[in-house]
């Protein structure tokens, strides 16, 4: 259990030093989505890797030029993060009940969904989102 | 084999179908919605989409008693987040074994180029 959490924190830490290092845009041995190659359309996940690392370098405006869904799900999963760690170090077992509740997974769904479609729209104030 | 007296239950065990805590008689399985979204977003492929959908699945069944169909919303949400999961890393080495091969290549035809 413990290996577990040393890998899973070194691969962090790794991926971390790697995208705060290079910018995903000049080097080429980032993998490039599959969905934007082969369709040439947005998907919901569309510029994380260069929003990473104008997050890691402190461009927080650029990062959410990226990708803005994720920058806002930074501070939701951050909170989940804490409850995690605190649950493991409590030893009690707190369940976050804001994912346990029947509307949430439906808000994020209509979100992500929502989020999908208008940033493949070519016009104006749609293209800012795109990736 | 140890007999037991009917209608009574044996020490030290619950009576089937019951747990401790009375007013709830499952623990809500696990929904994966953390991990739908994290494959969502960064393993680029829309499996993610489908791990949020069995989310919701097993939270509106679970508040509305249908345990069973919880539990079978959980592992097919967890089924489809991991097919994504493991799909973004197998794209992901496939692509980094594509540029070692071609990075080999370039610098073995460096001359020609």
């Amino acid at each position: 259990m413990n290996t577990k959490y040393i890998l899973g924190f070194v691969i962090v830490i790794t991926l971390g030093v790697v995208y705060y290092n290079f910018n995903p845009e000049m080097y080429f041995f980032f993998p490039e989505c599959p969905f934007h190659k082969f369709l040439d359309l947005d998907c919901p996940g569309c510029g994380s890797q260069r929003a990473i690392h104008a997050i890691l370098n402190g461009q927080i405006m650029a990062a959410l030029d990226y990708n803005l869904l994720l920058v806002m799900s930074i501070p939701l999963l951050l909170i989940h993060l804490f409850f995690r760690i605190y649950a493991h170090l409590s030893k009690k077992d707190v369940i976050l009940n804001f994912w346990y509740n029947p509307v949430v997974p439906k808000i994020i769904l209509i979100i992500v969904i929502v989020f999908w479609i208008i940033r493949n729209i070519p016009a104006y104030p749609f293209t800012y989102l795109a990736a | 084999m140890e007999e037991q007296p009917q209608g009574q239950a044996p020490f030290g065990q619950q009576p089937f179908g019951q747990s401790p805590f009375g007013n709830n008689p499952t623990p809500i399985p696990k929904n994966w919605l953390v991990e739908s979204i994290l494959v969502t977003l960064f393993c680029c492929l829309p499996f993610g989409i489908a791990g949020i959908v069995n989310a919701a699945n097993v939270n509106s069944k679970y508040a509305s008693g249908d345990y069973l169909g919880a539990q079978a919303a959980s592992a097919a949400a967890g089924k489809w987040t991991k097919i994504g999961f493991f799909c973004g890393i197998g794209v992901m080495v496939i692509y980094v074994i594509f540029f070692v091969v071609l990075g080999m290549g370039g610098a073995m035809m460096g001359n020609y180029r």
